[in-house]
């Protein structure tokens, strides 16, 4: 069988206007066009891509719409820390009253939004999990936070994973195909973590200023 | 305190909004889009209305516009509050009538003081 040629042109061009900024190179062994999606970022696709990541304690959502075919990534873990201070309740926890649930649900939100914007319905998205690792030190288990986050906000907007590999105490390398909705996953138990817990760790700083900080507010009378 | 209108297609956003006025003493009535929205307006006024921009059905920017034709909906403060950020989609916003844009994620304290600002 001949192999499968790059196109001629690059698909950059056919791109969802939100992502044309994003790099991506060509696969001559999967004869794609791959994307890498790091810690805070999301793609999402209407063209036969491969999205990658490599996940620590962070969590990926892959989301398809296949009757529409578009799909995609997210990855992001949450900055396990409160807004502002407020002592949280029992009750508020449940409801999410945090910058952690806030957060972690604009990072869904987004990923599914875009899906929603592009066509797709909210009752055919097809759904995967995966991540979650326990890989940083310290008492709390971050990556089981991030886990059980993402359950309990696809149970809440009556969404349902098909597919779910989380939890070890490895790192992972995946990649999604949105096009199929394929998703190869390679637990990483034989390399040493320290590079994902350093750029997980920077993330993480990040994350905690933009959470306590929480969006742009802009009143039009001012 | 007051009687706010929270819309957003997302169960989980629905549910955080909702407890943070809650807790601030307010009265909540949710809807999951626009259209939702719309009906719930027609038949009880709201003192401020927070609506999500992109939702099935009927979208944040379309509920704004139609609330404005509505009289008691005419002058009642209408915040978006949203994944979306550009400037484009602000002016959008603001031609159709928004009282201010709230990008998401969404911090609960500085939710409430905005709400405080525009309820007066």
């Amino acid at each position: 069988m001949a192999p499968t040629l790059r196109p001629a042109r690059p698909i950059k061009h056919l791109r969802l206007p939100e992502f044309q900024h994003m790099k991506s190179y060509w696969d001559p062994i999967q004869n794609v066009e791959v994307v890498r999606v790091l810690a805070g970022e999301f793609y999402v696709t209407h063209c036969s891509e491969m999205i990658t990541t490599v996940l620590g304690s962070c969590v990926a959502a892959c989301i398809r719409d296949s009757a529409v075919g578009i799909g995609g990534m997210n990855h992001f873990m949450l900055p396990a820390e409160k807004a502002s201070g407020r002592e949280s309740n029992g009750k508020g926890a449940a409801h999410g009253l945090n910058a952690d649930a806030a957060y972690g649900s604009y990072a869904m939100e987004r990923l599914i939004n875009c899906i929603l914007k592009y066509g797709g319905r909210r009752e055919n998205l097809e759904i995967k999990i995966f991540g979650g690792g326990r890989i940083m030190g310290g008492i709390a288990d971050i990556g089981l936070q991030n886990i059980s986050f993402v359950r309990s906000y696809l149970r809440t907007d009556g969404l349902s994973p098909v597919v779910e590999d989380v939890g070890g105490d490895f790192p992972r390398r995946m990649a999604y195909f949105p096009a199929t909705g394929k998703a190869l996953v390679k637990k990483l138990r034989n390399i040493r973590n320290e590079t994902i817990v350093q750029q997980e760790s920077a993330y993480l700083a990040d994350l905690r200023r933009v959470a306590t900080q929480g969006g742009d507010v802009e009143l039009f009378g001012d | 305190m007051a009687t706010i209108l929270v819309v957003d297609d997302s169960a989980s956003m629905r549910q955080m909004v909702e407890f943070t006025l809650k807790e601030a003493g307010h009265q909540v009535m949710v809807a999951e889009d626009g259209q939702v929205a719309l009906n719930i307006a027609k038949g009880a006024p709201a003192d401020l209305v927070i609506t999500d921009v992109n939702m099935p059905n009927m979208d944040g920017i379309t509920l704004i516009r139609e609330l404005r034709t509505l009289p008691a909906y005419k002058f009642t403060p209408i915040l978006t509050l949203t994944t979306e950020s550009t400037t484009e989609k602000k002016m959008e916003g603001k031609g159709a009538g928004a009282t201010g844009w709230i990008v998401k994620p969404f911090n609960p304290e500085k939710l409430l003081a905005t709400v405080n600002k525009v309820l007066g």
